[in-house]
């Protein structure tokens, strides 16, 4: 069956406000797909439009190619898990699983036989007679999964479910959430601001910002190869060097930063001499021996942090413009100390050049 | 409590507080009431013989609601009227608690919750002067069905059971919207749109998931409008008579025309006791305690 989501150049406005900029994007069928973004970046209203709580200003979003424009909630092929979960309280866990079944007129042997399936999916064999205020967070999360999936939904919308729940459970929750969409192949469209999340589940995910969709790409494209620099500061760590253009060819760029003397990266998109550029590196590639053809810059430094497998280093340059560094463990010495001078090196194939300068 | 009051403000302050909300309970509520019910068991006599061999305890007074027919009929009237003044305030009431509740911005919700309250800064005998002359024969409404062509000639709602229930709908709507207001807005609103997002229509989601919720406070409101109109007298005084009566109606009669207190005190403690047993009938009904009501 196709479930693929289609936002067809869809327009969200509500007054004057612009929650979402013109997007045109597809979410393939059977795709664990993420929107990550900061809160107020468009990205429940995304939901809230798939879901059709709301109906987008222009535009259409299409569910398996059929048009869902004019569709109530009630009678669209997706089935949403909400941030607060949103369990009916007065209800057992087997009634809740089964509302949606009940809604459907499915008889009472039938829904009693898929929630009890249900249960079975989520490890919950036997709770169906308990009250919702009975579960523990972790058990309430799996209910609110086997509600959603019990109309059989063709897209599960999920609006950062596990924010709520302690890192270790989080952590097994995301498997858990991975081996569910891989079993029943439903379009899982995830909604987060963690990009831990975001990144270990996605096939895909869509990096948002002020209502605007920044790049859509897989995981390791959007760490390596981040488009804007939203993208390159907001997914994983990142320094950001800005500078002016002095030259540009065979897809690397040089830049004048000032005190900082000229840097060498690799550019992203068409960039040219004479305008303003910031140079990305992430903490974990600077180096501190140089060899041939790396780039180096001179730092002091302000703090040295050991966390175990990596050592963090917060430095200050000339431009007093404050770099993190990553280091191997094995690369501790004594001489990595507050006040210590210190010399980075960096390839430059590992640093990236995107347009705009000022602030990251 | 004691200590408690004494700990924030002082001993004599505390006896103080104690000692008139005492006076006020003893005073102004239980002394009347046990001399309510001991007059509802004595025979109504001369002045003279109070205290005499004829002044002796007796269901008698109690006795004369069954004996009397038009009492009786009138009796079980205003039991049944009062059950559809209330059914009929809930089924007006709930849509605007709801809409109040979770579908008006802020703004427009302060708006409508101000344009209820303010006519009830008047008086409620004004108030309903207000509907007898709207329901008059010859008065606005009738005008306007006519002007619309609604109607051939105009409708008599004055003096009959109509104009009572549209006056007392009205009259205790507030005491209605607002315990079941109170109680929707403390619904998570997720609540709505998971039932919604599952599969269910508007009716199956007020059904399943915000009218459970909200029962504490449709129970507390059908209470106190049962019981407004139940002893209501001013509306039915006004928009019903002579054809429609009230049982507070021949409660009154007794005290101040018959001049007969015994007899109107076991009248009205019929009623107490029949307001009593709805108030229970309806917690029975909702499955609510005294807890959820209190809320």
């Amino acid at each position: 069956m196709d479930s693929s989501v289609h936002l067809d150049n869809t327009i969200m406005q509500f007054g004057e406000f612009t929650a979402i900029q013109q997007t045109d994007l597809t979410i393939k069928s059977g795709e664990f797909f993420s929107f990550l973004g900061p809160s107020g970046c468009g990205k429940t209203t995304i939901l809230n439009m798939i879901s059709g709580f709301i109906d987008p200003t222009q535009g259409d979003i299409k569910i398996g190619g059929k048009s869902m424009r004019g569709v109530p909630a009630n009678k669209r092929p997706t089935s949403m898990i909400f941030q607060n979960l949103a369990l009916f309280p007065l209800m057992t866990v087997a009634e809740n699983i089964e509302f949606g079944l009940e809604v459907r007129g499915v008889s009472k042997s039938e829904r009693k036989k898929a929630s009890d399936r249900l249960l079975e999916l989520v490890a919950l064999e036997g709770s169906g007679n308990k009250k919702v205020s009975e579960l523990s967070g972790g058990q309430k999360q799996r209910i609110a999964i086997a509600r959603a999936l019990a109309v059989e939904p063709q897209v599960l919308l999920l609006d950062e479910p596990l924010s709520a729940l302690d890192l270790k459970l989080r952590q097994h929750m995301r498997t858990e959430l991975k081996a569910i969409q891989r079993k029943t192949g439903i379009t899982f469209i995830y909604i987060t601001h963690d990009q831990g999340e975001a990144l270990t589940m996605s096939d895909r995910v869509a990096v948002m910002s002020a209502g605007r969709i920044q790049q859509v790409a897989d995981p390791i494209t959007l760490y390596r190869d981040p488009h804007t620099a939203f993208v390159a500061s907001f997914v994983g760590e990142n320094n950001g060097v800005p500078g002016k253009v002095i030259e540009a060819n065979s897809g690397l760029v040089v830049l004048d930063c000032g005190p900082l003397g000229k840097l060498t990266g690799r550019s992203q998109g068409n960039i040219a001499i004479g305008t303003d550029a910031t140079l990305f590196i992430r903490p974990e590639h600077f180096r501190l021996q140089a060899e041939d053809g790396m780039h180096t810059l001179r730092a002091t430094i302000d703090e040295v942090n050991f966390e175990g497998a990596y050592l963090t280093l917060n430095a200050n340059t000339p431009a007093n413009l404050p770099l993190s560094i990553q280091l191997g463990t094995h690369q501790f010495s004594e001489s990595l100390k507050k006040g210590a001078p210190v010399s980075l090196s960096y390839n430059q194939q590992d640093a990236i050049v995107i347009a705009g300068g000022g602030h990251v | 409590m004691f200590s408690q009051l004494k700990s924030r403000f002082g001993s004599s302050l505390a006896v103080g507080i104690i000692g008139m909300i005492a006076i006020w309970l003893i005073g102004l509520v239980i002394l009347p009431q046990i001399l309510m019910v001991d007059y509802s068991f004595r025979p109504n006599l001369l002045p003279a013989d109070i205290g005499g061999p004829n002044d002796t305890y007796s269901l008698m007074n109690y006795e004369t609601l069954f004996s009397n027919k038009i009492h009786l009929a009138i009796f079980f009237k205003t039991i049944w009227s009062s059950v559809l003044v209330t059914s009929l305030t809930l089924v007006v009431s709930y849509p605007i608690a709801f809409y109040l509740a979770k579908v008006a911005t802020p703004q427009k919700a302060a708006l409508c919750l101000l344009l209820l309250i303010i006519p009830f800064w008047i008086n409620e005998i004004l108030r309903t002067f207000s509907w007898y002359i709207i329901l008059a024969y010859k008065g606005p409404l009738n005008a306007l069905l006519l002007g619309l062509g609604i109607i051939d000639r105009p409708i008599r709602f004055l003096s009959g059971d109509g104009g009572v229930l549209i006056g007392m709908v009205y009259a205790y709507i507030l005491f209605m919207i607002f315990p079941i207001y109170n109680a929707i807005e403390s619904l998570d609103a997720n609540q709505i749109k998971a039932a919604r997002n599952l599969g269910a229509g508007w009716i199956r989601t007020h059904w399943r998931v915000v009218i459970p919720h909200a029962k504490p406070g449709i129970a507390t409101g059908c209470i106190m409008t049962f019981m407004l109109a139940a002893g209501s007298y001013a509306v039915p005084a006004l928009l019903g008579s002579p054809g429609s009566r009230w049982f507070t109606q021949i409660i009154y009669n007794w005290f101040f025309e018959g001049g007969d207190w015994n007899q109107g005190a076991a009248y009205a403690f019929l009623l107490l006791i029949i307001c009593i047993g709805f108030i229970a009938l309806v917690m029975r009904v909702f499955k609510v305690g005294l807890g959820d009501i209190a809320k």
